[in-house]
């Protein structure tokens, strides 16, 4: 299964992706803990990044994948990682907990914030170098981390995420400058202040703004029912949302609509161990078709895959790609 | 003018009273811990947290909730009739995660949760320690209620319970009883039924009663809080800006706790900006019926920043009394 067969790849149909992360081998989980321990050095943290960067590459490849990711092996937050690189953040963070016995080091605005160099371009390079395929540029949007950072500089919060916009901006050129086909921008903080949906539509817009690569965003965890209406008017091209953990009601937002954008379809749960079945899924997007046009639909999990195991990530991958296959054969049949 | 927290404080401190709590706790769960294990390290950090606002100054201290998941957990859990939903959501418009309690059958009170907890603390300290309890109102509009399918007869009866826990409370000393309702002014607010459920839970309570209001805006309910059977109104002037002035034109009829620093925010506020508001309440209410605390539990800052806003407060406090 070395590869798509050549009549799929000309079919541009419920092409198959992944949110993001994947989860981080046990070798590589070591070895971060050794690197804060200080008993592995950079350059060795960094090979064993590398090493399972190709193999989460290969992985991809391997079940078929259309648009791959990088995997994000040598990220811990997606917010905090992008802080970690701008300058204008605290550097040493505390714990502060996010729920039950869950911390994190929640990032600091305390100056200006820029970008001394490109962050994610490196890894960019690296990970599309080990493949023919479309690699996706990763970024996390303006909006979240400022909704996931203290605030100690800007006089509002509307000057926090345009400051932000302003840097990931430069970022997304810089990736498509390398050649990134795909930029996503993640927001998933996007639902939390329904109230606050115009600000993270204009601060994406800056991060946008010119540029030639397909852009998307993926958000998750939120009141649709509030932002919903705005959805359409985020500045890109695809959307990606959750849709397997709510049963697919999601579709309802979207029932009668004419959404023109593309869209990103959550098909499995990613916060649960149960693996989706072929079939479950294959009428998920049956379901999916009365709302959209296949070519307006992107299949994937609901997700980044960073909390599962990586034979779990693997399993929950196959059936969306299996799924997928499945329903493009059936449209092809019936054309 | 009297210094206070709202409730939370910070459970891990790096450089403090050490992240032991965060390692027990996981340890705990993988069942490499005992419940008395456990409960030696809460001890250990609630006695610390206890220390440090009592060093700082604070006038009327809590024990931090250290034992506490989320405002509603430990009661969820203890009284029959819930479940806690497995998926996560956001506590009201933060950044930080709770699982929402699923009444399954009819609500059963097995009797007093926090008696034992809040005797604890009282002993860690020679100054007031204040209990703090969920407000009925606050606690019905976080709950799935699959039994009563309606949120007057969930508030009500919750607050039945809150009233047995808050008597409990109040026999074994503590003589202040603070009720948290941030659902209160976060958006829709059925006033009516916020102050009802107020009124139930402190019917017989022989202590001074509290109701702390936060994250949302309470202009508009301040005439209806005016008339809830608390002792004292707890406004965070922090979140709704517009607070100030409601309150300014409100008829104040109760003590006032204002929350004054951002405890969602680490950036320090000047001694300045907190007397530029002492100004504008201290003509509201006599000196020692005004309550000086952050606008909502320190939960949400590290431990270096939620301890350097409490000892502003104190300092600010002081230098504003002379």
């Amino acid at each position: 299964m070395a590869g798509a067969s050549e009549t799929e790849e000309e079919i541009v149909m419920l092409l198959t992706t992944s949110v993001g992360s994947m989860p981080k081998p046990a070798y590589l989980e070591e070895a971060r803990k050794q690197h804060r321990r200080g008993e592995l050095n950079a350059t060795q943290l960094h090979a064993l990044e590398e090493q399972a960067t190709r193999e989460w590459i290969k992985i991809q490849e391997d079940l078929g994948i259309d648009i791959l990711v990088d995997g994000e092996q040598y990220r811990g937050d997606m917010a905090a990682y992008f802080a970690e690189h701008f300058s204008g953040f605290h550097a040493n963070t505390e714990l502060v907990r996010s729920y039950g016995n869950r911390y994190y080091r929640k990032p600091i605005i305390v100056g200006k914030i820029t970008r001394a160099k490109p962050i994610t371009v490196g890894w960019w390079n690296f990970a599309q170098r080990l493949t023919d395929r479309p690699v996706k540029g990763m970024l996390t949007g303006p909006y979240t981390i400022m909704d996931w950072s203290f605030n100690e500089y800007y006089p509002s919060r509307r000057a926090a995420a345009l400051a932000l916009a302003k840097v990931i901006h430069d970022e997304a050129k810089d990736l498509e400058l390398a050649g990134a086909q795909y930029i996503q921008i993640d927001e998933p903080a996007i639902s939390v202040r329904p109230s606050e949906m115009d600000l993270a539509i204009e601060a994406l817009g800056v991060v946008t703004k010119g540029l030639k690569a397909k852009t998307l965003t993926h958000i998750c965890y939120g009141d649709f029912k509030a932002i919903g209406p705005k959805l359409s008017k985020l500045p890109v091209d695809h959307i990606d949302l959750e849709f397997a953990n709510r049963n697919f009601e999601l579709l309802e937002v979207f029932r009668g609509k004419r959404f023109s954008k593309e869209i990103g379809l959550g098909v499995v749960d990613v916060h649960s161990h149960r693996l989706e079945s072929k079939d479950e899924v294959v009428a998920n997007l049956r379901k999916a078709l009365k709302v959209f046009r296949p070519e307006q639909i992107y299949v994937d999990p609901d997700c980044g895959l960073k909390t599962r195991t990586p034979e779990q990530a693997i399993e929950k991958l196959r059936v969306c790609v299996e799924a997928a296959r499945a329903v493009r054969e059936e449209l092809l049949v019936a054309v | 003018m009297i210094t206070t927290v709202v409730g939370n404080y910070p459970k891990v401190a790096d450089g403090a009273y050490s992240s032991k709590l965060r390692s027990a706790r996981d340890r705990w769960e993988r069942n490499e811990l005992t419940d008395a294990q456990l409960k030696a390290v809460e001890d250990e950090v609630t006695r610390a947290v206890i220390a440090e606002q009592e060093q700082a100054g604070v006038d009327v201290l809590t024990d931090g909730q250290i034992r506490w998941d989320d405002l509603l957990r430990p009661l969820a859990t203890h009284i029959d009739g819930f479940a806690i939903q497995q998926r996560l959501e956001r506590w009201f418009d933060n950044n930080v995660l709770f699982r929402r309690p699923i009444l399954k059958r009819k609500p059963s009170w097995p009797g007093p949760r926090f008696v034992n907890e809040y005797r604890f603390a009282s002993h860690c300290t020679k100054k007031p320690v204040k209990a703090v309890l969920p407000g009925p109102y606050t606690f019905a509009t976080w709950c799935e209620d699959q039994y009563f399918a309606s949120k007057s007869k969930l508030t009500l009866a919750l607050a039945e319970m809150l009233n047995q826990e808050a008597k409990a409370l109040a026999q074994a000393g503590a003589s202040l009883i603070q009720f948290d309702e941030p659902s209160i002014g976060f958006g829709k607010t059925d006033a009516r039924l916020a102050v009802e459920g107020l009124r139930r839970a402190t019917q017989g309570v022989s202590a001074t009663t509290a109701v702390y209001t936060y994250f949302g805006a309470v202009n508009g309910w301040l005439p209806a809080l005016m008339r809830a059977p608390v002792d004292i109104i707890g406004i965070d002037v922090v979140s709704d800006p517009k607070a100030l002035s409601a309150l300014k034109r409100a008829k104040i009829t109760k003590a006032l706790a204002i929350g004054c620093l951002d405890a969602r925010n680490t950036k320090l506020e000047s001694v300045k900006e907190l007397h530029a508001i002492f100004r504008a309440v201290a003509p509201l209410v006599p000196s020692d019926q005004l309550y000086i605390n952050p606008n909502c539990g320190l939960e949400f800052l590290p431990h270096t920043q939620a301890l350097a806003k409490i000892r502003r407060l104190v300092e600010a406090v002081h230098a504003f009394r002379g």
